[in-house]
């Protein structure tokens, strides 16, 4: 059986410089990530956490490779909803440079069969590939659901 | 076994309506298309051919309209223009849903034979990439408005 593996593509009126900044920096990540933030001194081996704006637990991982602004990878492991019981995963970005934009691929493999991780990436990657890219380009971001809530109960209190 | 399938989710900062729109205009299509334009009159059963924008006899893929709920689902299926064999059609289903003040947009594109599945998995991305820098910045990426030999 085969394991699972998200693959997507998406293109950014952009530079290399300018995405990679973004994957990597704490507040960048912070405004286009709907409140989640990608923490590290980004040397290989050293630790990667995403802080969950939702969750009390982190993903945590690894600094796998960090050339940039080409290629960044790290091993990526919820410690919530009881996906800590799953092997760490992997993510990979790689940016190329074309002529008029830059071409972000994200590979993020490494799941088992049926891991739940893997189904909660699959719904999330689009989501925030497609808010870094209005990021980018629009200097607007999309708005996560849980961003309604909190403005209710603001609204509420 | 199973064809194919090639699954493709973007969110868009725009009116599914506006979406919609712009997966028919020819003046839009032309920008994030590969200068190509959707000719048809979107009638369910009617035919709907993906033309040159400058040259109507310059037909890259054509096939039928399935089905067709605006703003929310358009269904087509996909074939050359001389194309004759039921096999060889596939099928692209859009569905756009709002999701907070923006929409998302999932192009499914089915029942793929692997040459098709190569080309589309190319084109796709920097199609609705492009759509979606359309609608919201008022600029396609540049790749995008120049003519392409294959379609995607």
């Amino acid at each position: 059986m085969s394991k699972p593996e998200f693959v997507y593509v998406i293109y950014i009126a952009s530079t290399p410089e300018k995405v990679f900044a973004a994957l990597t920096d704490a507040k960048m990540s912070e405004q286009y990530w709907a409140g989640n933030r990608v923490v590290s001194d980004w040397k290989i081996g050293a630790a990667f956490a995403l802080k969950l704006k939702r969750e009390e637990t982190d993903v945590t991982g690894k600094v796998l490779e960090y050339d940039p602004p080409r290629r960044l990878a790290y091993s990526f492991h919820p410690q919530h909803g009881g996906m800590d019981a799953e092997p760490p995963s992997r993510v990979t970005f790689e940016i190329e440079q074309q002529k008029d934009q830059v071409r972000l691929t994200i590979v993020h493999d490494g799941f088992e069969p049926g891991s739940k991780a893997f189904e909660g990436i699959s719904r999330g990657w689009p989501f925030v590939l497609s808010s870094l890219k209005s990021y980018l380009e629009a200097g607007k971001v999309l708005r996560a659901y849980w961003y309604e809530d909190e403005c209710a109960a603001q609204g509420a209190a | 076994m199973s064809k194919p399938e090639f699954v493709y989710v973007i969110y868009i900062h725009a009116a599914p309506e506006k979406i919609l729109q712009a997966l028919m205009d020819p003046e839009m299509t032309k920008e994030f298309w590969g200068r190509r334009r959707n000719q048809s009159d979107w009638k369910i059963g009617s035919v709907w051919r993906h033309e040159n924008y400058d040259d109507a006899t310059d037909i890259a893929v054509a096939g039928h309209i399935v089905e067709s709920d605006p703003p929310r689902r358009l269904v087509l299926t996909w074939a050359r223009p001389d194309e004759t064999d039921k096999e060889a059609f596939s099928r692209v289903t859009f569905e756009i849903e709002e999701f907070m003040a923006s929409a998302r947009l999932t192009v499914t594109h089915s029942e793929l034979s692997l040459e098709t599945l190569r080309n589309i998995s190319a084109g796709w991305p920097a199609v609705l990439s492009s759509l979606k820098s359309l609608l919201e910045t008022g600029a396609s990426l540049p790749m995008t408005r120049r003519n392409w030999k294959k379609a995607g």
